[in-house]
């Protein structure tokens, strides 16, 4: 972990003389590659272009995008990834429609967003605080998480009313652009804000560069991972409520494989796993790729295995393009 | 009548108890043997049918226990394989799909191998940290089951051999049994009196120090990722044989256990510190629980939010960890204190 971060440091001030492939696929390739894949689904993929399935992409980039652009705190931060978001994400929606259904809508926001920071804190603190890997912390949070959910809501699926305000909330468009999509930019331009213009957001990319170095200059470094497992989960429980209303109904099983996607999402954009180094709104540009890579082939007629397979293969190839580059530019 | 002993530095290290002291200091299994004891004696009160069957409680353990053992040799290296739970799937559906038996376990543990060697090369030569590239391929792998399996299970060819697998050669020892006690010894003379293994726990020590030392680094980060997903396959091969079915989804499970197990057994994550024996003991706590659980009628939610309550204790009471975390919250104390005394 040492090493990593001291041969990060050198980056900052590197100038790039010679043109390289990898550094550059790895700084720019996003922007061509989800032009060219939306180019391709323009002209080679029937249906890709129509309102109706513009509209559908949007529908189900959101609330992934919303989980993506909140998780790249804790990739920035060098914490390799939340995997229990896919239990955060499953809950909120659970409470928001059971709670709100019986109690109203105003408690069930409180109960989310209570159950949201209670996993912010408990995974930050154990990453946090007690230096665990966060890769098996958040694997036994999401086992713990999902368990409990299950238990309590005995797996069923909870409906909401037909003429509620979630209902309405996830029916309602403007123009062509649903609300959720409008949301997922709100929270992107938030945490953009954050990121890059706050002391908070410094501190996170100071830390995910070097932890040494930023402990050493008096940052309480514990309140950072928390911070940023903390905003993972809320933009987790907001991804929740838009995939609850959306469907309005919610289910334990329902946010199944957000964990990889958003990471996909991540990576893709450019947000590098070694961290320091990575931005909001490039994450978002991932969440555009593979929503509509996942469109293309949901379109094409491409099964669940071969879509999975295609999102694996392309994290390691991403992941490598990220690692290899950076031999490069150490040079 | 002065005093004529010898200057001693530091503390007297003779005497039985003192070399006791040390010797059980040096040992990471302690919380794993807490576990158990812990476990064993509340199973014993609750509900000792668990031992009275203990021909089920032994398959458990060596379900849950087969790929823990292999996990271990890759995290001895600070090294990490997420991927082992569908590489599991994956040799299942290879194994049967395939018209004969043999044939069939032979091409899974073949390709167990395989998924190890990719694995390995994306940490060693691209230098992707283990975590995100083994998490990249247990996605790609289970893609890669359904599409093999074609989102169904999969039926054996040749059932009756998957019925005589599954039953017993000799009291409770069923052939999945005696696979994984000769796993286990095999590992524990590799990584304890062969020299390739002993190497492991230098590479996992200190990286650096082992390549300086000439200790072949590469070559042991690819042996260990073999060895996991060869004994992973293993695990599924056996698991398809019982069940004379591959099923694409099976694993997701057997991936919290064994991580449970191993880190519980004291395999400390940062690598270089822990046993095949830690990893045995923490096997048979969650075994014994497990199965102790499943009789007294408790879900399956609730024995997942058991065991993933032991893994996070487990990971964040790591001995090293621990005393760095006390040690901080100690030092935020005085801090504030003082400062309040400043006010």
């Amino acid at each position: 972990m040492t090493t990593q971060s001291i041969e990060t440091i050198g980056e900052v001030g590197i100038k790039q003389n010679k043109f390289n492939l990898l550094v550059w696929i790895s700084e720019r390739g996003v922007f061509v590659f989800t032009a060219l894949l939306i180019l391709f689904g323009v002209f080679f993929v029937n249906g890709f272009a129509s309102v109706i399935n513009i509209t559908d992409v949007f529908y189900r980039a959101a609330p992934i995008g919303i989980v993506a652009v909140g998780m790249t705190f804790v990739v920035i931060s060098a914490n390799y990834l939340d995997l229990s978001v896919v239990a955060q994400v499953a809950t909120a929606a659970v409470i928001l429609i059971g709670v709100s259904n019986d109690y109203g809508l105003p408690l069930a926001f409180a109960v989310a967003l209570f159950v949201a920071v209670l996993y912010g804190v408990v995974n930050g603190v154990a990453v946090g605080v007690f230096k665990a890997n966060a890769v098996i912390v958040t694997l036994s949070t999401t086992f713990i998480g999902l368990g409990i959910l299950r238990w309590l809501s005995g797996g069923s699926i909870f409906f909401g009313p037909e003429d509620g305000p979630v209902r309405a909330f996830g029916q309602a468009k403007i123009g062509s652009v649903p609300l959720s999509a409008i949301v997922l930019i709100l929270v992107t331009a938030i945490l953009w804000f954050v990121l890059t213009r706050t002391n908070f957001g410094f501190v996170v990319r100071s830390f995910g560069s070097n932890k040494e170095a930023t402990r050493l200059s008096g940052v309480n470094t514990p309140l950072v991972v928390i911070g940023a497992f903390v905003i993972t989960a809320i933009s987790a429980m907001l991804a929740g409520f838009v995939l609850a209303a959306f469907s309005n109904t919610a289910v334990s099983t329902m946010s199944d494989g957000y964990d990889f996607q958003a990471l996909a999402a991540i990576i893709i954009g450019g947000t590098s796993v070694f961290g320091g180094k990575g931005s909001v709104l490039r994450t978002l540009l991932g969440v555009i790729f593979v929503s509509v890579l996942t469109n293309i082939l949901v379109l094409s007629s491409i099964g669940f295995g071969l879509q999975q397979m295609a999102i694996g293969a392309l994290i390691v190839v991403a992941v490598s393009v990220d690692a290899l580059a950076r031999k490069v530019t150490k040079k | 009548m002065t005093d004529t002993q010898p200057m001693r530095l530091g503390k007297e290290t003779v005497g039985v108890v003192n070399k006791l002291k040390i010797g059980i200091a040096r040992r990471t299994e302690g919380r794993g043997v807490a576990l158990l004891i812990i476990v064993i004696i509340l199973v014993a009160i609750m509900e000792p049918t668990t031992f009275t069957a203990y021909s089920v409680t032994l398959g458990r353990i060596a379900l849950i226990g087969l790929v823990a053992l292999g996990l271990t040799a890759v995290i001895l290296m600070g090294e990490l394989d997420l991927s082992v739970a569908s590489t599991l799937a994956v040799a299942g559906v290879i194994m049967a799909s395939a018209p004969n038996i043999w044939l069939g376990t032979l091409a899974a543990l073949v390709a167990g191998i395989l998924i190890g060697t990719i694995n390995a090369f994306f940490v060693v030569y691209v230098g992707i940290n283990s975590f995100i590239a083994t998490l990249g391929m247990l996605f790609a792998l289970r893609g890669l089951a359904f599409v093999l399996s074609d989102a169904k299970p999969v039926r054996i060819a040749d059932i009756e051999a998957g019925i005589a697998f599954g039953t017993a050669l000799l009291g409770p020892i069923t052939p999945r049994v005696l696979i994984f006690i000769v796993t286990f010894i095999a590992l524990q003379i590799f990584l304890s009196k062969v020299r390739a293994g002993r190497e492991f726990y230098a590479v996992g020590g200190n990286r650096q120090a082992a390549f300086d030392a000439g200790i072949p680094v590469r070559r042991r980060i690819f042996t260990g990722f073999m060895i996991s997903g060869f004994v992973a396959a293993l695990a599924g091969v056996i698991n398809t044989l019982e069940r004379t079915a591959a099923d694409p989804t099976a694993g997701s499970s057997v991936l919290l256990a064994s991580f449970a197990a191993a880190i519980i057994g004291g395999v400390v994550l940062t690598g270089g510190r822990g046993s095949i024996l830690g990893t045995l003991i923490g096997a048979f706590s969650l075994g014994i629980l497990q199965v102790a659980l499943t009789f007294s009628g408790v879900q399956v939610d609730i024995q997942d939010i058991f065991i993933g309550s032991i893994l996070l204790i487990a990971v964040i009471s790591d001995p090293t960890q621990l005393r760095v975390a006390v040690t901080s919250i100690r030092f935020w104390f005085q801090r504030r204190e003082k400062s309040q005394a400043q006010t």
